[in-house]
């Protein structure tokens, strides 16, 4: 009891101190930003007040070119997020279990791959864009973003699989489709979270660059280009990029824990 | 009695690109209901491939294998094995690892759990039914292996090295539980091993192979009571003469 006690509060002394540096690093990052923007004397790097000001009347007012509030211009940025996440995920995690068990899938797929996996998403963006519409072409744009990172994990997830276990299930008599559902499909598990961890953040990256490139229907890429490249409001820009960081820091933060948990389920770790 | 697992004339050849390895030159081997059979021989001969045949994990090049009266195409719940790497699910319960091929062959979960109940007491892992795999120490690791091989009910357990990656000690302690299991059921075991001491303590039969291509060298019948005493004079003058043996085999390639 005692000694679980001194744990406890050696946890908390020590969750108390990283709390402290975090903030110290903000504030040095916010100071080193003022001191910069002060040095530089440039419209395009507004002093941290003038941006805190921008964000209180952008998010009080909503934004006055599009009459969409800030939230309007989130929540369109995360659906074509979470449609081209969806998307990549139906078809990278089916293709990666083929190819990882099908050694003719893999070496026919992968010229295929190797030609198209340099090519950056958001150089997809014009073609996406004019082959479908201003509306799917960016959620395109993300689902190539996602689908590599996706699918190359969930490849290696299945090469990395014990063949004993596939052996083992098979002398217990399980069929192939029962060795998918209850060897191969948890053991790829934690390759499919680490995929999907890392594509998030490619993903995320994609959409506000695919944003600015289709600008219609809101969006934070949207507004940042419209504020930047049209309105030369730079605190508003600034407000966007701040929008950008959280929003991201939130989505890959939510595919971290989903994966640490996954991995810990499945006594990965 | 009746020859439950016929071996007849097998040969293995591995292929890899234009290499032609042969693992396994015309072995045949009748093993009865109930023995226990050991098969000894120098590391890399094929014993593993023995098994994995009778398994049907892997294919004969030429020859057939029969359990009770079956050729084997396949691998089946039948023929259980257990692993020297242990190869249980990670993501799984000490339980649920063992329910695994119940769970397949789809039995109500009510006679699951009495069965899967019964086999972790045999196994003595009460205490750790609900224990994750990677808490588990290998000699507790190997149990859960061999009852998951045995919840099936099968005629036959192929055992790989099963005691192979755990210490010394360990091992006899393994040893001497695995011979009071075997005295409850009336399973047919095949039980590749390197270890001289390990094959004499347990099998009514030990086949020792030559080295690769492997052939049947010597068949070694111990109509030995058990448990079997390793201090006594027979036990050290028979692992004397199998180790000289298995010597020979070494020193001659």
């Amino acid at each position: 009891m005692s000694k679980f006690k001194y744990d406890s509060e050696r946890r908390s002394h020590r969750f108390g101190r990283t709390l402290l540096i975090m903030a110290v690093s903000l504030v040095t990052m916010i100071y080193i930003w003022w001191i910069l923007a002060i040095i530089l004397n440039t419209p395009v790097i507004p002093t941290p007040d003038l941006v805190w000001d921008a964000f209180l009347n952008l998010f009080r007012n909503g934004d006055p070119n599009t009459n969409l509030s800030m939230w309007d211009h989130m929540f369109a940025s995360l659906k074509r997020f979470i449609g081209g996440f969806i998307l990549a995920f139906a078809v990278a995690v089916p293709l990666g279990l083929l190819i990882g068990y099908s050694k003719f899938l893999d070496e026919f797929t992968k010229p295929i791959l190797e030609i198209l996996k340099p090519i950056a998403p958001i150089a997809w963006a014009p073609v996406f864009i004019f082959a479908t519409t201003v509306a799917i072409g960016p959620i395109l744009v993300v689902f190539i973003g996602i689908f590599f990172p996706l699918l190359y994990n969930t490849i290696f997830g299945v090469k990395k699989m014990d063949p004993s276990l596939v052996d083992a299930s098979k002398t217990l008599g399980a069929s192939n489709g029962q060795i998918f559902y209850k060897v191969m499909l948890p053991c790829t598990t934690p390759f499919i979270m680490n995929g999907m961890r890392i594509g998030f953040g490619i993903g995320w990256m994609c959409i506000v660059a695919a944003e600015m490139i289709a600008p219609i229907g809101g969006g934070i890429g949207y507004f940042i280009s419209m504020q930047g490249l049209t309105l030369f409001n730079w605190p508003n820009v600034f407000v966007g990029l701040a929008i950008v960081s959280v929003l991201g820091l939130l989505t890959t933060g939510l595919a971290d824990y989903a994966y640490r948990m996954i991995a810990k389920r499945t006594g990965m770790e | 009695m009746s020859e439950y697992i016929e071996i007849n004339n097998v040969r293995k050849v591995f292929r890899q690109d234009d290499r032609e390895t042969v693992a396994i030159d015309d072995i045949s081997l009748s093993i009865k209901k109930e023995e226990l059979v050991s098969v000894l021989g120098p590391s890399g001969c094929g014993k593993t491939t023995v098994l994995r045949m009778i398994a049907g994990l892997t294919e004969p090049t030429t020859g057939e294998i029969f359990v009770d009266g079956n050729k084997v195409t396949a691998p089946g719940s039948d023929r259980g094995m257990v692993f020297q790497d242990f190869a249980l699910f990670p993501w799984r319960s000490v339980r649920k690892n063992i329910e695994f091929g119940l769970e397949i062959a789809k039995m109500p979960a009510a006679e699951r759990r009495e069965r899967v109940d019964k086999y972790i007491d045999i196994v003595g892992l009460t205490d750790f039914a609900d224990a994750r795999v990677h808490e588990l120490s290998g000699g507790m690791k190997q149990r859960v292996g061999i009852a998951r091989a045995m919840v099936n009910n099968p005629k036959v357990i192929l055992m790989d090295e099963p005691f192979g990656a755990l210490d010394a000690q360990t091992r006899n302690i393994m040893q001497a539980g695995l011979v009071r299991i075997l005295e409850k059921t009336d399973q047919t075991i095949v039980f590749v091993t390197h270890s001289v001491d390990e094959a004499i303590f347990l099998s009514d039969r030990i086949v020792i192979l030559t080295k690769r291509p492997a052939r049947i060298k010597e068949i070694i019948d111990i109509p030995w009571p058990r448990p079997r005493d390793r201090a006594s004079p027979e036990f050290t003058a028979l692992r004397k003469r199998i180790l000289t043996e298995l010597e020979k085999e070494n020193v001659l390639n």
